[in-house]
């Protein structure tokens, strides 16, 4: 079994908008998927829907073989602890935690030793190259910075997928693109399967695997 | 959990530390407040704590044609010793003392003279205070209060005069400042019964039987001592002369009855302080305290969406975010009450180390006008400690309060917290 992620005829109304329609796709075990589409197209609430954030109102997925379209709340939080990882276009750090915390905060409710969340925090920290900036806090550091650290955050769990949305839409070209190949190395030297969300062409064409999606419809595959 | 907690109440210092303040300023005007009312009650007690007794009654009567023999001060006009019984058969009624005092204007000197039964609780708590000597044994004996007999040169077994008749010192008792009635001269009751009869004086003020008496104090029971003095107010409710006023402005012939209550107008305006006021007060701070904490949370709760969301998203369930959220609310309710019991342990002693003075009504504890030269003689004023005390059951009674709105609190951030989409904060910029 190779499939890690199965999604099968998803479909999402926001307001009056039909924002996913009818989607079904694959992600394969240590694959880098992009899915990309305009502005409005339904990245971001398919994304969503994946990632176990949010609810389907129909459709199935299959997210390692479990049914999380049947859990409730709860047990969906449980489920995004255990097995995903997100990182955010605008980064989503919480300002009054420092690096090493804002990293470590999805170990917080496990409430494990102190010194072993710190020290996996270290640890990811590491990871993404920002093992010198363990004590600042979010607004003392670059975007760049700031989006390595909510990768971190990602890793921190070794959650089977990582979902990225507009991971580089906040950032400059040059740091976008070192923000992708820090994904792409963790993709190739740690096997993680990704989930990213862009509109950029450019950055599109890094995927293993290309979704095209358009007013809430794959066009492509 | 807890550590976390603390961190973002260190972090977010500014708006928590208000929070704090506020509690802890709310708990202290609480606290403070309400242990000043409870002391106003026993400040006023103090002047009747002495003479064990709650309830005083005197008559209101004539001024003497002159200054000469015994008479009785306007304000203890003679009382029919028949209205004791009455007194006797009120519910609520312990006990009850008695005695006649006396303005006694002798060639060589004044005098103030108490006529006592030493066998009740007056003459028992006079008696006590004996420093020399002992009891009057005989209706020749009599007791002088020590102040008094210094400053006339009285010694034991010497003879002094009153109102014409000849008197042994059998003992010297020392009485000044301790008592709402201060007398310089203490003889048994008949005594001063008999001196009282045979004044012409007096006799021709008001009219004196041979049992008359001109003060009553009144031993209630704690809990019926308003109930025991409407009955004694019934009792006494028409005058039995009629006339004018007398100097201080009382109907004369009418009765006066003090009770603790007499004196807690003077305590309270003392600390320009009502009971009112004090309700006042506290319901204001709590309702401000309730406000300024509602608002300073739902601006927290604001600020904080986004990151409750990223709490969500990172795999929070609502409960562990509650926890935090509980253990934070509850944090800032307990450093802010400890912070308000401190204060207020401050503020309590510090108020402690105060005193009150109380002014005995001239008409308690009479002295003639035109003989004030020495205004050591008389004590109008009594000061006592201020009887200020930390009260603990109202200190836990505000803890459960504190305890119970920031509970409240808790359930709406839970409520809130519940109702946040963890969707969201993917559209969160
Ligand atoms: N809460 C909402 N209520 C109504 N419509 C919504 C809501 N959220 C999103 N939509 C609509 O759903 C559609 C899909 O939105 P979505 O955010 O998934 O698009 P997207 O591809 O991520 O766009 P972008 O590239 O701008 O982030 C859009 O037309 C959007 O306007
Ligand atoms: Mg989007």
């Amino acid at each position: 079994m190779n499939e890690i992620i199965i999604a099968r005829n998803l479909s999402k109304t926001l307001g009056n908008v039909k924002a996913v329609s009818s989607v079904s796709l694959d992600v394969k075990k240590g694959e880098f998927l992009a899915i990309q589409g305009s502005s409005g197209s339904g990245k971001t609430t398919l994304l969503s829907l994946l990632s176990g954030l949010d609810k389907t109102d129909s459709g199935e997925i299959k997210f390692v073989g479990e049914d999380i379209t049947s859990m409730n709340e709860d047990d969906l939080a449980l489920f995004r602890r255990k097995n995903v990882g997100i990182v955010f276009q605008y980064y989503n750090l919480i300002p009054t935690l420092n690096v090493l915390e804002n990293i470590a905060l999805p170990l917080f409710p496990e409430s494990s030793s102190k010194e072993e969340m710190f020290e996996k925090a270290t640890h990811a920290a590491e990871s993404v190259g920002l093992a010198h900036r363990l004590n600042h806090y979010p607004n003392e550091l670059s975007g760049g910075e700031q989006q390595r650290v909510a990768i971190a955050r990602a890793l921190i769990n070794e959650p089977k997928v990582i979902f990225a949305d507009e991971p580089t839409g906040n950032l400059d070209t040059e740091t976008g693109r070192m923000i992708v190949d820090l994904l792409k190395s963790l993709n190739k030297e740690k096997g993680l399967t990704i989930v990213m969300v862009t509109h950029d062409d450019g950055l599109a064409k890094e995927a293993d695997k290309l979704i095209k999606i358009k007013d809430g419809v794959v066009t492509n595959e | 959990m807890i550590g976390y907690a603390l961190k973002e109440l260190r972090k977010r210092n500014r708006k928590y530390l208000l929070n704090i303040l506020v509690i802890g300023l709310v708990v202290v005007l609480l606290i403070t407040l309400n242990s000043l009312g409870i002391a106003f009650k026993e400040a006023s007690r103090l002047p009747f704590e002495n003479i064990h007794s709650s309830i005083i009654v005197q008559r209101n009567g004539n001024v003497p044609e002159n200054t000469s023999g015994a008479v009785t001060p306007c304000s203890l006009a003679p009382i029919k010793s028949e209205y004791l019984s009455q007194i006797n058969k009120i519910d609520g009624v312990k006990g009850m003392s008695y005695g006649l005092f006396l303005w006694v204007f002798d060639k060589d000197s004044f005098k103030r003279t108490l006529g006592v039964n030493w066998n009740d609780d007056r003459g028992k708590i006079i008696g006590s205070e004996l420093i020399e000597g002992s009891l009057p044994q005989s209706d020749t004996d009599a007791l002088a209060e020590r102040e008094y007999a210094q400053q006339h040169g009285l010694k034991l077994d010497q003879k002094v005069k009153v109102s014409g008749t000849d008197f042994t010192i059998s003992g010297i008792v020392e009485t000044s400042g301790k008592d709402v009635v201060s007398s310089d001269v203490y003889v048994n009751l008949s005594s001063a019964q008999s001196l009282a009869y045979n004044s012409k004086n007096l006799q021709d003020t008001e009219k004196f039987n041979r049992n008359d008496i001109n003060i009553i104090f009144v031993d209630a029971d704690q809990t019926k001592v308003k109930e025991v003095t409407d009955n004694l107010k019934a009792l006494f409710s028409s005058p039995t002369s009629n006339g004018g006023k007398t100097p201080t402005g009382q109907t004369t012939g009418a009765y006066s009855i003090y009770t603790p209550e007499s004196f807690e107008s003077q305590i309270s305006s003392l600390f320009l302080m009502s009971d009112r006021l004090i309700l006042t007060v506290s319901l204001v701070a709590l309702i401000g305290a309730v406000l300024i904490v509602i608002k300073s949370m739902s601006h927290t709760l604001m600020e904080r969406r986004k990151e409750f969301g990223i709490m969500k998203a990172v795999g929070f369930r609502s409960k562990d975010i509650q926890r935090e959220v509980a253990a934070e609310t509850l944090l800032q309710a307990i450093i802010g009450y400890s912070l308000g019991v401190a204060m207020s342990l401050v503020a309590i002693f510090a108020l402690a180390k105060t005193t009150v003075s109380i002014a005995i009504p001239w008409e308690m504890s009479p002295y003639p006008h035109f003989l004030t030269s020495n205004p050591n003689l008389i004590a109008p004023v009594q000061t006592y400690p201020f009887p200020i005390k930390f009260e603990a059951v109202y200190s836990a009674e505000v803890l459960i309060a504190v305890f119970a709105l920031s509970l409240l609190t808790v359930l709406v951030l839970m409520r809130y917290i519940n109702g946040l989409n963890a969707m969201e904060v993917l559209r969160y910029e």
